[in-house]
């Protein structure tokens, strides 16, 4: 693969760009042209045309998907509800071709054409898949010896595995994202609440305490089982929740430490050496202390 | 001996049989109500009282208003553990997704399901903020390539949206 459609989604672009910036870096410097998919929208969000009318989120989905089949390429994302929002939407035209039909039918209206060729990843598959490990560990300038990071997979990445192109070999055991970690020289141990959802999406915005019970025991199980130096994900929501809700949860004195987190694109920019400024500024928890310690001479290869 | 057939309800099952085969969740009839799905569900962990297992029973003996108000449902994060584990391939993320429709038809909907609606219509984008400032400051063009910068783009998704059963709701 030499070029690939970048499909933002809504938190990336509008609440972390920084993330955004990050991959722009990332992906030229590891051999992937970054495609932008023009006049692209949300995917539909779970909350918005899947909860109302499954042909409406066909349409939206398959607009979003037509973008970048239009300009002859695949499709990434680093929202992990984009992934799932799409894959399924795919999944789900592909299976049926009376809404297959449907798809192409109502598209031609607006001029777009629908065929099905583009496949929907996640900017983990072509991390993995396409680059490499091997890749990544060259590439680096900035090495996380002696680091511990604490994974967060989050879960439309994991499950329905029908749906995707790339899977995990027992999606409740991930170990994809901890092979990512891993190859930039980190340790990434199992804790009990790995898999588990951190409460963000509709959770959050339907019960909010509810939503701060499962990210609370997911950062209690994170720093007892295995006190990390950071939390590293690669799904966006998860980002906003760990890192938002985090200092909600210090400031009411739920828990007494903090841990500072990074989406996976950010660290390996950072251990590539691109500017902090650029790649990893905007978050509620402190991230100065880690990114100093990451970009220091002593770590320089 | 032969046992005979135990009906628990009185209610017009095959009516609201009906209803959930046209929003998308016709394998509710699969579920045996064997909890798998309740054993992963993020929502039942939290302890909200309408979870998978729990939605599907009352389906199932034909309750559905009693339970049409319920926010449960609206908490479902889609993250789809339910349909991973499911032994009888109910696709139970499909069930309670349309069993909210069910709900969305009569206007039973949390107001943050409607902002978003509206910020989804009038931007592109559900989750909406002006990010200009935050853009530029980590050296990225102010508007992102979405709709938000193509005014023809914006207009072909509301064409569709106009076009679709959700337009009759009203909510945008």
């Amino acid at each position: 693969m030499e070029r690939c459609g970048l499909y933002l989604g809504c938190n990336i672009p509008l609440k972390a760009p920084d993330i955004e910036q990050s991959m722009r870096k990332v992906f030229p410097a590891l051999g992937i042209e970054i495609v932008d998919l023009d006049g692209f929208s949300c995917c539909p969000a779970w909350g918005t045309a899947p909860s109302f009318d499954i042909d409406t989120w066909l349409v939206v989905a398959g607009r979003n998907i037509a973008i970048a089949e239009m300009k002859g390429v695949d499709l990434m994302t680093g929202c992990n509800s984009c992934f799932g929002v799409l894959s399924e939407a795919k999944h789900m035209i592909e299976e049926h071709p009376e809404k297959k039909a449907m798809v192409q039918e109502k598209l031609a209206k607006i001029n777009k054409t629908y065929e099905g060729k583009t496949k929907v990843y996640h900017i983990a598959h072509i991390l993995y898949k396409e680059i490499g490990l091997e890749k990544i560990r060259k590439s680096m300038k900035y090495k996380l010896d002696g680091f511990k990071i604490a994974i967060q997979p989050g879960c439309h990445i994991l499950w329905p595995t029908k749906v995707m192109e790339v899977t995990e070999k027992n999606p409740f055991y991930p170990t994809m994202l901890k092979e990512l970690c891993e190859a930039l020289g980190a340790e990434a141990p199992y804790y009990s609440r790995l898999e588990y959802c951190c409460g963000m999406g509709a959770l959050r915005s339907t019960d909010q305490e509810k939503s701060f019970l499962l990210v609370k025991e997911k950062l209690l199980s994170m720093k007892e089982e295995i006190d990390p130096d950071m939390i590293v994900t690669t799904c966006s929501s998860c980002y906003l929740q760990l890192d938002g809700a985090q200092k909600i949860l210090k400031e009411r004195g739920e828990i007494d430490f903090t841990i500072p987190v990074l989406y996976y694109t950010q660290l390996l920019a950072l251990c590539m050496g691109f500017d902090a400024k650029e790649v990893a500024s905007i978050s509620e928890i402190p991230r100065e202390e880690i990114i100093e310690k990451i970009q220091s001479e002593e770590r320089a290869q | 001996m032969q046992v005979e057939t135990v009906n628990l309800t009185q209610k017009d099952r095959k009516a609201v049989l009906a209803q959930m085969i046209e929003k998308g969740g016709g394998n509710l009839t699969k579920c045996i109500q064997c909890g798998a799905c309740a054993s992963v569900c993020p929502v039942a962990i939290t302890g909200l009282p309408l979870y998978c297992k729990r939605l599907f029973r009352f389906l199932q003996t034909g309750h559905l208003e009693e339970i049409l108000d319920d926010a449960s449902s609206w908490a479902c994060v889609a993250c789809n553990r339910c349909t991973e584990i499911c032994p009888r391939g109910v696709d139970p993320f499909h069930v309670v997704f349309a069993f909210r429709r069910i709900q969305a038809q009569e206007l039973a909907i949390p107001a943050s399901a409607t902002t978003s609606l509206m910020n989804f219509y009038t931007t592109g984008h559900a989750v909406y903020g002006d990010a200009s400032e935050l853009r530029q400051k980590v050296g990225l063009d102010p508007v992102p390539p979405s709709t938000l910068k193509y005014p023809e783009a914006l207009k072909e998704l509301q064409t569709l949206l106009d076009e679709s059963p959700m337009a009759e709701l009203g909510l945008f």
